[in-house]
């Protein structure tokens, strides 16, 4: 087997890992703001490595794990995807260099992960992915060089899951919630996939452990459920990627498999007997659909069509000849009222974002390159897109900026001080000392139950939140929004901006106005309407 | 012709960009030329046929935005004419150059006529006024030809306006901002502030509030002043009661040397293309 398709192979078992997972690591968010992404995020950028393999014919180590790094840099999305990117480039770097991969290779390459991982953070916090990956290299050295690859995944896997479990004490507010940290579990889940792959390579059991690990606080870990996962992949140009999942009793994963395999490519069939994932590229996915309806019940259908991605990509990049001069500014933008708002204000390109729907550095990238200016300042907008950005600026050969905005409100004050006449970084720190005093607000209701500075939040309740601080609960918008206005009037706000989207929220904007007149008084108060997904209100204060 | 300049031969002529307090013009030696507004096909003469409430009462009730045109030279030569009866100088101070024909017109005109200089202030609204109203108090007191002749250069060379502009909207589509094209303003709440520079509006600042925007006029006071110059300063505004009375307190806390001597309201012209909500101040250093 090639290494490409090995890596295929590989890379494709962890991928499907994630995906199996996905919805529980995005659960094991903290924040009980709906932006539980951290799995979504993993498993889009685990998926990007993917493409960029399948889509070129490159061989050879070297080559290989070049494309795995900048597959992972281009598609690297959130802060869990970036920090895995640098966990990735860091273990290909070492597997790149090397001749094969013996257990020293792999030793070190854990460690350069590790060590790539803590650099790309500015402030490593323990308790998170970076923990994780730290732990599973240092318990990887402890592997004699003498022994085989399948030790070494065993004990990397057993210090990883034992770090994982650890992560809830370390962080305060995990202790709280009671949960691991999502990001550290996801990537076990990762490496379990991987070694699973690995495993299905060499045609050895290796009895990578699965162990249910501690996910909440008292369930304790169960016994080993899952069988090993299966991965085969075969290449071809087939044009819809379909994958879903199904759910009944004794489905046959190896029959199943076979069934695709005349039909399509890229197949992964995931699961135990009673609930299986199935990801594959084919020309023909009502097939598979009326297959998987003889097995059991079909959930989580996705058909997406290859082709038309490439060319609604490629129309996308000849509908943008407007060659900007001066400086220009790509910002991250969710809700159309929003991006107007940014347009209006000289903004050139937007790139949809919103906290589940963060964008990679390919398409931050992108969006870059198309308006052909050299000098680009990037409001991410988010906390979230901040080391993407980050990420993409450090790849682009233009003079790319990044103001570092927390929220749309935060990127508006900061566009507000936007002059296309002065040069990235000099657009960079106007707009980053005209957000420097900025206060930033949220309302939106609570995903789940939780207790946050000393306030208990029922899941569903409205909650305001200011500067990540969470100031005020209650059954309607309107009490949480005067907590966060009250929070406003205290920090003595000269100049309020409010952007709607309530929608369906049974509140009216008269009434959020009358709100504003009397708790913040002495403040100018601005009403847009945003139209962002999930938060009925974003406010800021100067 | 005498050797020294006074009130009683010398008039001055402005042009109804001057945006001037009411009464200005009813003091005997000043002149005042209007522009036109244009509604569709209704003509206004700028500061004559309406009351600035009843321009932006019009403005804001209109469906087509107003256009505005420059006096022709006959009419300036009108008034040179009529000045000329009883004065022997006529300083004619104009609206810059590269924000009206206004001057041209009037150079035109003045080749028609003896004794009448026409000046190009580079500036507008309440900074022509202002420039005005400080030659008449050296006129009052008389001073040389020479005299008159080098303030007015200082005027043009030192004074300063500032306008807090409510939108840049009709300034844009008009081609009346210069360098700042891109300048935003009048989208999400900023009112941004222009000063008057290379006889063309720039953008000085983009603020959103009165407080950031009263910290940016200080700021502007500080750049080009001294504490201890003695500074003349005329205020305008377009439908904005509070903020010149905001804008003296503060120039006269940061300056004590200061000299409020004009207050107007923007006119139509004027007031066309900076819209209501408007205030600015025009400041000079003597």
């Amino acid at each position: 087997m090639s290494v490409r398709l090995a890596a295929i192979t590989v890379i494709g078992a962890a991928l499907a890992a994630i995906e199996a997972e996905r919805g529980v690591v995005n659960d094991l968010n903290v924040y009980p703001v709906p932006d539980g992404d951290t799995g979504t995020n993993l498993a889009l950028t685990v998926r990007a490595v993917l493409e960029e393999l399948q889509q070129s014919d490159i061989e050879g180590i070297p080559a290989v794990a070049a494309a795995v790094t900048k597959g992972s840099l281009m598609g690297a999305r959130g802060n869990s995807g970036i920090i895995l990117s640098q966990i990735v480039r860091g273990l290909c770097d070492v597997w790149g260099r090397s001749a094969d991969l013996t257990t020293a290779d792999f030793k070190e390459a854990l460690s350069e992960g590790a060590t790539s991982a803590y650099r790309a953070v500015k402030e490593p916090v323990e308790g998170t992915m970076l923990t994780v990956i730290r732990k599973m290299a240092e318990a990887a050295q402890s592997v004699p060089d003498t022994l085989g690859i399948d030790r070494l995944l065993v004990a990397v896997e057993e210090a990883g899951r034992v770090a994982v479990e650890k992560t809830t004490e370390q962080l305060p507010a995990l202790q709280k919630a009671g949960v691991v940290d999502a990001g550290g579990y996801g990537l076990l889940v990762l490496f379990r996939g991987l070694a699973a792959g690995i495993a299905e390579l060499m045609h050895a059991g290796i009895a990578v452990s699965l162990a249910r690990v501690a996910l909440r606080t008292g369930e304790g870990g169960g016994a080993p459920q899952a069988p090993p996962l299966s991965a085969a992949s075969e290449l071809s140009a087939y044009r819809y990627c379909t994958s879903l999942l199904i759910t009944g009793e004794a489905i046959d994963k190896a029959a199943f498999e076979a069934f695709l395999l005349p039909i399509g490519d890229s197949a992964l069939v995931v699961g135990n007997q009673r609930m299986v994932k199935v990801h594959v590229h084919t020309n023909a996915p009502g097939v598979v659909l009326s297959e998987a309806l003889k097995l059991g019940a079909i959930g989580e259908v996705e058909i997406n069509d290859m082709h038309e991605q490439t060319k609604a990509r490629d129309e996308r990049l000849q509908d943008q000849p407007r060659l900007a001069e001066g400086t220009v500014v790509v910002a991250v933008v969710a809700g159309e009222g929003n991006k107007a708002l940014f347009r209006e204000l000289g903004c050139h390109a937007i790139v949809d974002g919103g906290q589940s729907m963060n964008p990679s550095a390919a398409q931050l990238l992108e969006a870059v390159d198309a308006l052909g200016a050299e000098e680009v300042v990037v409001l991410p907008n988010n906390g979230n897109v901040i080391l993407t950005a980050e990420q993409a600026a450090g790849m682009s050969p233009r003079h790319v900026a990044v103001v570092p905005s927390t929220s749309i409100p935060v990127g508006l004050a900061a566009m507000v001080a936007f002059d296309p006449g002065s040069d990235a970084v000099g657009n960079a720190r106007a707009m980053q000392d005209a957000i420097a005093d900025v206060h930033s607000a949220e309302v939106t209701r609570a995903v789940r139950d939780s207790e946050l500075d000393g306030v208990e939040v029922r899941k569903g309740q409205a909650m305001g939140i200011v500067d990540g601080r969470l100031v005020a609960a209650g059954e309607e918008l309107e009490e949480a929004f005067g907590g966060v206005l009250e929070e406003f009037a205290r920090v003595e706000a000269e100049f309020v901006t409010v952007l709607t989207a309530l929608n369906g929220s049974g509140v009216s904007r008269e009434r959020l106005e009358e709100l504003a007149a009397r708790l913040t008084p002495d403040a100018e108060v601005h009403f847009h309407e945003g139209g962002q997904p999930l938060y009925p209100i974003l406010a800021s204060a100067e | 012709m005498t050797d020294l300049l006074t009130m009683g031969n010398t008039a001055i002529v402005l042009d109804s960009t001057c945006d001037p307090p009411p009464g200005f013009f009813e003091r005997p030696g000043l002149y005042m030329v209007p522009l036109k507004v244009h509604f569709g096909d209704e003509t206004y003469r700028d500061g004559v046929d309406m009351t600035y409430q009843e321009f932006f009462a019009k403005l804001e009730a209109s469906e087509v935005l107003p256009t505005t045109s420059q006096p022709t030279a006959g009419e300036f030569l009108a008034v040179y004419e009529e000045a000329r009866q009883t004065y022997d100088h006529v300083f004619s101070l104009h609206i810059s150059g590269e924000m009206s024909g206004t001057v041209r017109s009037a150079e035109q005109a003045a080749e028609q006529i003896d004794g009448v200089e026409v000046y190009d202030m580079r500036t507008v609204s309440s900074a022509l006024s202002l420039g005005a109203e400080r030659l008449r108090a050296r006129l009052e007191r008389g001073c040389t030809l020479d005299e008159a002749r080098a303030y007015i250069r200082h005027f043009i060379d030192h004074s300063s306006l500032l306008v807090h502009a409510a939108t840049l909207e009709y300034l844009r589509r008009g081609g009346r901002i210069g360098r700042a094209a891109s300048f935003v303003g009048g989208v999400f709440d900023i009112k941004p502030l222009i000063c008057a520079a290379d006889g063309t509006l720039q953008g000085y600042a983009k603020v959103r509030g009165l407080k950031k925007a009263m910290a940016a006029m200080q700021r502007f006071v500080e750049e080009n002043s001294k504490p201890d110059d003695e500074l003349y300063f005329a205020t305008i505004d377009a439908i904005n009661d509070e903020e010149p009375q905001l804008i003296r307190e503060m120039i006269e806390r940061l300056r004590p040397n200061s000299h409020f001597v004009l207050h107007g309201h923007v006119a139509a012209v004027v007031g066309t293309h900076i819209g209501p909500g408007t205030s600015a101040f025009a400041m000079i250093a003597e």
